[in-house]
């Protein structure tokens, strides 16, 4: 069995209540292959439990969900098999050093041959910089150094699907650096699946994105369709002088879907919300210039930062409770 | 991928996947640290010291010991052999019972609270195997240090003070009791930990078994049957050779190695259902 149609991990009205809490409403996810799906939400926004219950650590209360077209609930070994799990505070073997917790882990998976088994870990020990540490107790680890270890403990299978918990949270920024390139080195080879706060992250490296919140599943698409807005395309004109009904004509077009003005500093600021980009892109300049009493002074595609969008949509859905 | 070719996957079976790796695990952490000498030592010196005590250097309590006293136990040798026998078992199964619950309260619930279960669990592992992982290696760790170990020591110290070897199948039989006794409190915690995510219930009902079960017993007589409590004294009675009645020794006996049994069993029903 295998994943349809290029679907990681599918969820269907995925819920889970902890007594009178419900962390998960009704989600509905859709993670495609080989994307870097980044995960965002504010604390307890339930991202974590989403996490645990597609990895059968918890159970949810209602709904259904497959990753690589395995049950979550009755196949959650067959998919654990192919899955590499970084919790937000790695733990591991005290007693035993980093080689050995990845000795360790990697037989879960494999039985041998043993020289094979070393050799991806050496690889691992390498990949996470940790080399020169192999053989030291792992309580000695700086919180990075566990970091990147339990980054490496998570790849050592050769998984199919990484499930990260705040990879980079507790890292500086060369060590987060360092993590985003591991992820996007890692995206031929696997799909990521991780959550984050650091929503510069998310525009750096993701190219799927979904936002949660109160439980709530409240966007999910490409990035480039979420950095859009929920407005769509939107173009920014600065405009000097006084244009006439402008807005009025505007409206008429029947690919302009909505308008808005602004004054500064002596000129007005229009942002023009567009429901066909190519006729935006061809048409509206063009149009704005034909007023003969005004002066443009600036045009450009409105570009939306994630935050942005991130703070608009979670706003917007806690007015709406 | 590609490097996957090159290395063979496990192949265990489905109910039991991982236990091999978590067994393995869960023996290093007695037989790859310090922990199995500081154990082999303590329980050997404690239980081994107590018993050569009183086999060697037991002349006061022989000299209160009444005429009666030293006739009824056969003579003189067998009076002291009687009191090197009390101590190893009546004295010493119960010592073990707390030394194993104080050694296995930790054992889930630590890795419940640290994150480590969940990070174990998070690998192609089924819940049924982490728990029999924990009961098998620690009843091998516990048989041979806390039970196995003090034994031999306790053999060759009685076989010493007789001049010859001691009759080995009553011996035998009372280290079983014995060894019967240890899972059934081994069993009994790693149970709790499944159930509880504190350690003071953990120890408090444990605990209380060993130290209380005995006087809740005598209170309700039938609970001696269906408990461990009697067995330090069957074991005694078995060592020296004396008869014990079926009620006495057998239904405490396999009632005991029913209550490890149940114990693992309602410890897989818990964990299956614990929330990471």
């Amino acid at each position: 069995m295998d994943e349809k149609n290029g679907i990681v991990i599918e969820t269907h009205g995925l819920s889970k209540s902890f007594g009178q809490v419900q962390a998960l409403r009704g989600v509905d996810l859709r993670v495609p292959r080989h994307s870097i799906f980044g995960f965002l939400g504010p604390n307890g926004a339930g991202k974590t439990t989403l996490m645990k219950v597609l990895l059968g650590l918890s159970r949810p209360t209602a709904g259904s969900g497959t990753i690589f077209g395995h049950d979550i609930l009755t196949e959650s070994v067959a998919i654990r098999e192919r899955i590499g799990y970084l919790p937000q505070q790695p733990r591991f073997i005290e007693h035993m050093t980093a080689r050995e917790n990845l000795v360790f882990a990697a037989k879960f998976f494999f039985s041998g041959p043993q020289a094979k088994i070393q050799q991806r870990c050496d690889e691992m020990l390498e990949l996470a910089g940790l080399a020169d540490k192999a053989d030291r107790p792992i309580k000695g680890f700086s919180g990075g150094e566990k970091q990147r270890l339990g980054i490496a403990l998570a790849q050592v299978n050769y998984p199919d699907l990484l499930i990260l918990d705040e990879p980079a949270s507790a890292l500086d920024p060369l060590g987060r650096q360092a993590v985003l390139d591991v992820m996007a080195r890692l995206r031929k080879y696997t799909t990521i699946f991780y959550s984050t706060h650091i929503l510069d992250d998310v525009q750096r490296v993701s190219d799927t994105v979904a936002i949660l919140n109160r439980g709530e599943l409240v966007a999910s698409g490409p990035i480039e369709q979420i950095l859009n807005g929920k407005d769509g395309v939107v173009y920014t004109v600065a405009l000097k002088g006084a244009p006439s009904g402008l807005g009025e004509r505007l409206a008429e077009l029947p690919w302009v879907a909505h308008t808005a003005v602004a004054p500064r500093n002596g000129t007005s600021i229009w942002q023009v919300s567009v429901s066909n980009e190519a006729a935006a892109e061809k048409n509206l300049l063009r149009y704005v210039l034909a007023d003969p009493a005004v002066t443009v002074i600036e045009f450009s595609r409105k570009k939306y930062e994630l935050e942005e969008i991130f703070i608009e949509i979670v706003k917007g859905d806690d007015d709406g409770c | 991928m590609a490097a996957n070719l090159e290395l063979e996957r496990v192949k265990e079976r489905n109910g039991l996947r991982g236990f091999s790796n978590l067994f393995r695990k869960e023996n290093r952490a007695w037989w790859g640290t310090r922990r199995w000498w500081i154990n082999a030592l303590l329980w050997t010196v404690l239980l081994g010291g107590l018993t050569a005590i009183m086999l060697f250097a037991s002349g006061e309590e022989i000299s209160e010991a009444t005429e009666a006293e030293i006739t009824q136990a056969g003579g003189l040798l067998a009076y002291i052999l009687s009191l090197g026998l009390n101590v190893f078992f009546q004295f010493g199964i119960p010592v073990l019972a707390i030394g194993t619950v104080i050694l296995a309260q930790d054992l889930i619930i630590g890795e419940k609270q640290s994150g480590v279960a969940e990070w174990l669990l998070s690998k192609p592992v089924t819940r049924r195997a982490y728990v029999l992982a924990k009961v098998a290696a620690n009843a091998l760790a516990v048989f041979a240090l806390l039970v196995g170990l003090p034994s031999v020591v306790a053999y060759g110290l009685l076989s010493l003070r007789m001049g010859a070897p001691f009759p080995l199948m009553p011996f035998l039989s009372a280290t079983g009791i014995m060894a019967v006794h240890t899972l059934f409190y081994l069993t009994l915690t790693l149970m709790l930990g499944t159930i509880f995510n504190s350690r003071g219930p953990i120890l408090g009902i444990a605990l209380g078994s060993v130290l209380g079960g005995g006087m809740l017993g005598n209170l309700v007589k039938p609970l001696l049957y269906v408990t461990p409590w009697m067995l330090p004294k069957v074991a005694v009675l078995t060592a020296t050779g004396q008869a014990i009645t079926a009620e006495m020794g057998i239904a405490s006996l396999v009632a005991t190695a029913l209550w490890s049994v149940v114990f693992i069993f309602v410890a897989f029903t818990k964990f299956e259902k614990m929330e990471c």
